[in-house]
């Protein structure tokens, strides 16, 4: 066989016994790895909105999407919401909790992260961070608490604490939390809420 | 073609010809992903998945490839074992596949890997690219684990996500920021190249 033509036989056919492969790969893999990803994020509603026992997908644009948690009952707990922003070096996907009114937030959760290790990073952490969310006020925007703070009682009802060495982080965050809650608002506001045509996870 | 025996062919990969110490490739991952054991252990299992199956493949098919395309077919045999080794994490060790986010992909430009095919797998039989496979991937997961050992520990005060220093510790939080990777390689390599230095002189005299 002359070169040039052995050339193109061989790479096509290491091509094609690769994609073969792969396809079958794929195939394999891909229900559960979407599986993986929907478990998550019904753990992260369950998280947010204690005593959801249910969930079901409302509203989703680029970047968002809101559920509503209902209990054993079928009473609507309130909304949880999953959004994304640029963090200290990378996306932050989050996952927040409101009660059905959108007065507070039940509690924020951390689901994907890249800030630096140590500093940034502590917005996953209960500690230092997470805690000090559950039950803001959030009818205003809120608002960072500049000085390291000790417990959650020292904040006022629309301020959340700033992880030392991590202001930027911490504010990303907030900036998130503060933006898809005007969202929240704005498509509740349309009527784009209203539960029952969204389909049941 | 190689004559050693095949127990000194996987030997050398150990510490010879040990692909992070002595050969110094690889160092992307090496430097990326040592900030937590776990991290260093997933990815050095991983890369040693696609450099033991590239190898095999690539000996076993190397008389077929006209020298042209050698680079070409050998990055598309190792493009697919690592695409394999990336859907398998995604699947099954969701966590660790979030941890080492592109890392695992990016195995596809790991020198070692591409190396190996290169110098060894291309020119030897199937069963001797097996064994220096497996002592390289050995050698590359022990110098994963002996980096990411020692940046955990004094980085985060844990080992494999367990409390090891008491609480008067207080993490060397630059140990698992880059430059504590660059600082403990250095170290390390300078370490290597004292041990090599004294064994040479130990054999001269």
């Amino acid at each position: 066989m002359n070169l040039s033509v052995r050339m193109v036989v061989v790479l096509t056919a290491v091509g094609l016994i690769s994609g073969g492969l792969l396809s079958v790969v794929n195939l394999l893999t891909a229900e559960r790895i979407e599986l993986n990803r929907l478990k998550e994020i019904e753990d992260a509603i369950t998280q947010v909105v204690p005593g959801t026992v249910s969930s079901q997908k409302l509203y989703e644009e680029d970047k968002f999407t809101v559920y509503a948690s209902k209990d054993a009952s079928g009473q609507e707990l309130g909304y949880a919401v999953y959004a994304s922003g640029t963090g200290f070096q990378d996306i932050i996907v989050l996952m927040f909790g409101t009660d059905p009114a959108i007065e507070t937030i039940n509690s924020l959760t951390i689901l994907e992260q890249k800030e630096t290790p140590g500093l940034g990073a502590k917005i996953t952490d209960q500690q230092a961070f997470l805690r000090y969310w559950k039950g803001k006020d959030i009818r205003q925007p809120l608002t960072l608490r500049k000085p390291a703070v000790g417990s959650p009682e020292e904040l006022g009802a629309t301020e959340v604490n700033t992880i030392t060495g991590a202001t930027i982080s911490s504010d990303k965050v907030m900036g998130v939390v503060n933006l898809s809650l005007e969202r929240l608002r704005q498509i509740k506001q349309e009527g784009k809420l209203a539960s029952g045509d969204g389909h049941v996870n | 073609m190689s004559t050693k025996s095949l127990s000194a062919e996987y030997l050398k990969g150990l510490w010879d010809e040990n692909p992070v110490f002595r050969q110094l490739l690889g160092m992307c991952p090496v430097l990326a992903v040592t900030n937590a054991v776990i991290n260093g252990i997933a990815m050095g299992l991983a890369a040693s998945f696609v450099l033991i199956l590239s190898s095999v493949v690539v000996a076993s098919i190397k008389k077929l490839i006209p020298t042209q395309v050698r680079i070409a077919s050998y990055i598309v045999v190792i493009a697919t074992f690592v695409t394999v080794a990336d859907r398998f994490m995604a699947a099954y060790f969701p966590p660790i596949s979030k941890a080492l986010g592109p890392y695992i992909p990016l195995i596809v430009v790991n020198c070692i890997i591409l190396g190996r095919q290169e110098a060894f797998s291309s020119r030897n039989s199937v069963g001797r690219s097996f064994i220096d496979a497996l002592g390289m991937s050995t050698g590359f997961v022990l110098a994963l684990l002996v980096l990411s050992s020692i940046r955990e520990i004094l980085g985060a005060g844990t080992f494999l996500g367990m409390q090891v220093m008491g609480s008067w510790f207080k993490p060397w939080i630059i140990m698992i920021l880059p430059a504590g990777a660059f600082i403990t390689l250095g170290i390390l390599l300078g370490i290597a190249l004292l041990v090599e230095q004294k064994t040479r002189e130990r054999r001269a005299s």
